[in-house]
């Protein structure tokens, strides 16, 4: 009796094992379908690869011909610029070193230097005739440099506008300073430009009846500058029209 | 007495089963058959995968200089039509 109990507990286990282990194992028939699925599988991946690989073969190809291509057409165009590229690049990064360094000023130190502002321009027009300055790398750069110069350019108009509003301008000697008002507008703290007397005449009308004579102390007020009003054009076209007249009738 | 000896005979019986049909196993040699093809698939797959990404920076390069070539035309004609005028 016990001996047919031990027997069948170890009947039962080696059961158990077997059981177990099978469990885990594959059949023959699940390999075979394994082996039919994955073989199907890899002989498709082949030809996939096969023909990527060919694409990428012909991508080669046209990826060297574009290189050739390129480098051809730099080639001419260097040809074409012959040795200029390196001062024209040069003449750039002159004017733009000039433009930075009078961005960096205030807006009285850059009045002080506003002749290089003209100079950085007159730089500028030189290299825009240059036919390099079609090349657009360097089409841009001169755009840039134009945009700041004409900002420069702006500061100081309005740096002047600025000091102009309520300036006046105490007359000297015809003697000493030539002062009349035509010498006075053409000078530069003034308005720079003598057609634009005038204003300082019209301006004045309570000390300046008649525009040919001003007199030494006398405190003018200086209008900001600008195009002549209607009103001033109108006094001036008076101012030469009695003028006429008073010549022909002496 | 006759139970116990029924289910002994029961349990022989099934164990005998069990081992029989470990004969319908693959062998070591298929087994490795099958990971080995499996291993081929998975090898595929990646070539697969880095010849796409080759293509992809390919087509990439080659649109790049497209781009290039274009612009290079365009300063050459400009810089031709600049150097007639003067």
């Amino acid at each position: 009796m016990k001996l047919m109990n031990r027997l069948n507990l170890v009947v039962l286990f080696v059961l158990i094992v077997s059981v177990g282990a099978f469990s885990q194992e594959m059949s023959k028939d699940d390999w075979q379908r394994q082996m039919t699925e994955l073989t199907t599988k890899r002989d498709s991946l082949k030809n996939v690869l096969t023909a990527v690989q060919n694409d990428v073969a012909n991508l080669k190809k046209q990826d060297d011909d574009k290189a050739a291509a390129v480098k051809k057409c730099s080639d001419e165009l260097a040809t074409l610029i012959g040795n200029q590229e390196a001062p024209f690049d040069a003449l750039l990064t002159k004017i733009e070193n000039l433009i930075n360094d009078l961005s960096h000023l205030s807006n009285q130190d850059l009045w002080a230097r506003r002749a290089d502002v003209d100079t950085a321009q007159s730089w500028l027009d030189t290299a825009k005739k240059d036919p390099l300055s079609a090349v657009e790398k360097y089409a841009k750069r001169i755009q840039d440099d134009q945009s700041k110069l004409d900002a420069l350019k702006n500061t100081i108009q309005t740096t002047m506008a600025a000091a102009q509003a309520g300036m006046t301008y105490t007359v000297g000697t015809w003697a000493r300073d030539r002062d009349c008002l035509w010498n006075i507008a053409k000078k530069p703290k003034i308005y720079d430009n003598a057609f634009l007397w005038p204003k300082i005449w019209q301006g004045n009308r309570d000390q300046i009846k008649n525009p040919d004579l001003i007199y030494r102390g006398q405190k003018l007020q200086i209008p900001e500058k600008g195009e002549l009003s209607k009103a001033e054009r109108t006094a001036l076209r008076s101012y030469w029209s009695k003028k006429k007249t008073m010549m022909q009738n002496p | 007495m006759k139970k116990p000896m029924a289910f002994s005979l029961v349990g022989f019986a099934m164990m005998a089963m069990v081992l029989t049909s470990c004969s319908s196993k693959p062998s070591d040699q298929e087994l490795k058959q099958l990971d080995d093809l499996k291993a081929e698939v998975t090898s595929l797959q990646n070539q697969i995968s880095a010849a796409e990404s080759e293509k992809a920076a390919l087509q990439k390069a080659i649109a790049d200089k497209d781009a290039q070539l274009a612009q290079c035309m365009k300063d050459k004609d400009a810089v031709q039509q600049r150097l007639k005028a003067q």
